[in-house]
């Protein structure tokens, strides 16, 4: 079997160690055999429909941020995600990257930046710096990060929750609310990285691209994830 | 008066702390006494004719040793913020265990102080300083929960550069296009240093095929391993060949800066008369004296325990990627099988909280052998090489040692259970265990501060604070 990792925006979108997300799903592929090719796509790139078995989508610096927003609309690539979304391919999307997959981000003093509608929300600029380590509650068990953000998300009515807040923010420090989750496309403001200390998640990532690709039900084999799991657990008691 | 109680409170604060051993008394003096005269810091520091600003993400602390020794070799007297604390309670304390209160007394007079600050200090600290030169190293990544992102630090310099008068020096990394970058917002002169056929690009530094024009410029770099290095370096029409005793391409920036704002500020000044140095034994011979900061780099040899002879130690501050990753470049050609790592990694407010910063350094490099610098198409690309030296044994450490046996993993180390140790002391004894070859131990910065602790309390080397 094979898969390819299609990172979005690679070259601008790394912030906050999240290219550790990639190295998880690389490494926990490989370790049971499936090979593993990684595409980075950014400004200039066309992204052709089954191309990607699964997406991962970073944080960047406003600046940056800026760029690629206006590139997901004019390149035409925001749409073809979201199409390939539709027949189930699965995403991950983490804050910046989350935010432009939303319906619109509205900074302080400018006009909103349209997103690419995948995920049904919409994110506010705000004064409060949203930061430090945070545990939820979601469909994968606990999960535990780092968040670091402005920006506040409201989900509408539709929109699914990743999980509920057990320390730290989430979506807005609001509503106890993290993250979305649309068919198999994730978004959330985990930082940490987040697949490396939550190895169930980057497993489910894993078998829905392959389900997805091979039209079967697929059945990862089991790693020993130890480690992994002593990480987690030592977070959840240090901070949840 | 007001400066008189705080200095006197500043001055009891930091005699309380080093005679109970609560630390070096770098900050915490300094605290209180802003508390009292929130001034302090301009009152006194307009007493000193010179003074030097050193900013950027890495090499602050080497390179203010490094002007602070060419400076003493000088006959200059000179005053700085030490061990790292470089936050304007730093200063203040620095400023306060060097003034003396008599009613009748003189203070010290000093020549020049040299002063370092964080990337967020810098645009509170330089107002209050006035400095004569401001020193540009390079902007990274670094403990972003606390000074937010690459291009925010460098809009925030640019317009604190905006308020300096013309007259003020700036030299700035000519290598690294951040710095080089904020020449435009200055309406002064701005100098260049920098390293012949490198250049910083995200997080790493790499082989550049065109030069940049340089005010400042070492060529003919050779690199010796863990000895250090030997170039090259124009000053004053006249070319040096300079033996730099510190090993890696970063602390070659290092020495470069330092020398750059030396001779900008001390060409056309007379220094004292009866130690004036040429400039060749100044920056030739003092080299050969220079002593790395404290953790940066250092070499120390101990006996492991059950064990008759010494062996060598070495430690490497790693506290942010690109620091960490040229670390893990400069000492992966010289690991041997028999070698250990140990490697600590703490989460406390001073090494930032968010430990993510592990998964941008490369420590998949400790298992390459490799020749730096090695040419590369993006610095995203060479992490998903594999690993070709295995077996050597690596112990993790620290309050999020968890994390870092992770990372470990997956850059491809073999983590055996027993070599995850959380409490620092105790990982050092695992690590001795049955070493046969030298042990290189990378910490974070608080877990620095606790290893030179332990291996104080060993009379393996002395207390940091005693050293100057």
């Amino acid at each position: 079997m094979q898969l390819v990792i299609g990172y979005l925006y690679g070259d601008l979108m790394n912030i906050y160690g999240d290219t550790g997300n990639i190295i998880a799903l690389k490494k926990r592929a490989e370790w049971r055999g499936i090979k593993v090719k990684l595409k980075v796509k950014s400004l200039k790139s066309k992204i052709k429909k089954g191309e990607i078995d699964l997406f991962f989508f970073g944080g960047g610096q406003d600046q940056q941020q800026e760029i690629v927003a206006t590139n997901l609309i004019t390149s035409g690539k925001g749409k073809i995600i979201k199409s390939e979304i539709d027949r189930g391919v699965p995403l991950l999307s983490i804050c910046g990257g989350y935010q432009l997959l939303g319906d619109y981000y509205k900074p302080h003093k400018a006009a909103k930046l349209i997103g690419v509608g995948l995920f049904p929300v919409c994110t506010l600029a705000s004064s409060d710096r949203m930061i430090g380590n945070i545990v939820i509650e979601s469909m994968f068990d606990k999960l535990v990060g780092f968040e670091n953000h402005s920006g506040k998300t409201f989900l509408k009515k539709d929109a699914q929750s990743l999980g509920t807040v057990i320390k730290g923010f989430g979506n807005n420090g609001e509503d106890k609310t993290e993250g979305c989750i649309y068919k198999n496309a994730i978004g959330c403001y985990m930082h940490g990285p987040l697949l490396p200390k939550n190895p169930k998640l980057a497993d489910w990532l894993l078998k829905k691209a392959l389900e997805t690709k091979y039209k079967r039900k697929i059945e990862l084999k089991s790693l020993d994830d130890t480690l992994e799991n002593q990480a987690h657990n030592s977070a959840i008691k240090k901070f949840g | 008066m007001q400066i008189k109680i705080a200095i006197f409170l500043g001055k009891l604060i930091a005699l309380i702390s080093q005679t109970f051993k609560l630390g070096g008394g770098s900050a915490a003096p300094g605290l209180y006494s802003l508390k009292i005269d929130s001034n302090l810091v301009e009152k006194l520091i307009k007493q000193i004719p010179h003074n030097i600003v050193i900013t950027g993400t890495n090499g602050k602390t080497t390179t203010a040793r490094l002007l602070a020794h060419f400076a003493t070799q000088s006959g200059l007297k000179i005053i700085r913020n030490h061990t790292g604390s470089n936050l304007e309670r730093g200063i203040a304390s620095a400023l306060i265990q060097n003034y003396r209160l008599h009613p009748w007394g003189v203070n010290p007079k000093f020549d020049l102080g040299i002063w370092e600050l964080d990337e967020a200090a810098f645009n509170i600290m330089v107002p209050k300083i006035k400095p004569e030169l401001i020193l540009f190293l390079n902007v990274f990544r670094d403990q972003l929960d606390r000074y937010g992102e690459v291009d925010t630090v460098v809009k925030k310099w640019a317009e604190t550069l905006k308020t300096l008068t013309p007259q003020t020096k700036v030299l700035v990394n000519g290598d690294d296009t951040n710095t080089a970058k904020l020449a435009k917002y200055f309406i002064g002169k701005v100098q260049k240093f920098g390293l012949q056929n490198y250049k910083l690009r995200g997080e790493s530094i790499e082989k550049r095929g065109h030069n940049t024009k340089l005010d400042f410029e070492a060529k003919n770099i050779k690199l010796n391993g863990l000895k250090g290095s030997s170039f090259n370096l124009f000053l004053n029409h006249k070319s040096y060949i300079l033996n730099l005793p510190l090993p890696g391409i970063y602390h070659i920036y290092d020495t470069v800066a330092a020398i750059a704002a030396f001779t900008c500020l001390f060409t056309d000044i007379p220094i004292h008369p009866l130690r004036r140095l040429s400039e060749a034994s100044r920056y030739t011979n003092t080299l050969k004296s220079f002593l790395p900061a404290f953790g940066r780099v250092e070499k120390f040899s101990f006996q492991p325990l059950r064990l008759e002879r010494k062996v060598e130690g070495y430690i490497f501050l790693i506290k942010n990627p690109a620091g960490a990753t040229q670390v893990f470049e400069t000492i992966a050609p010289q690991l041997r099988q028999n070698d250990r790592l140990l490697l600590t990694l703490n989460d406390n407010l001073a090494d930032g909280t968010d430990v993510s910063w592990i998964w941008d350094a490369e420590f998949e490099l400790l298992l390459m052998p490799l020749s730096f610098p090695r040419k590369r198409e993006s610095n995203k690309q060479n992490i998903y090489g594999s690993p070709i030296k295995s077996g050597m044994t690596v112990v993790c450490s620290g309050s999020r040692t968890y994390d870092l046996a992770v990372r470990l993993k997956y850059a491809g180390f073999e983590i055996k259970e027993e070599n995850i140790e959380a409490d620092i002391e105790k990982a050092l004894k695992q690590a001795q265990k049955g070493l046969k070859g030298r042990l290189f131990i990378l910490p974070t910065y608080t877990a620095m501060l606790e290893l030179q602790y332990i291996l104080a309390k060993r009379g393996i080397k002395e207390d940091y604070w005693k050293k100057e």
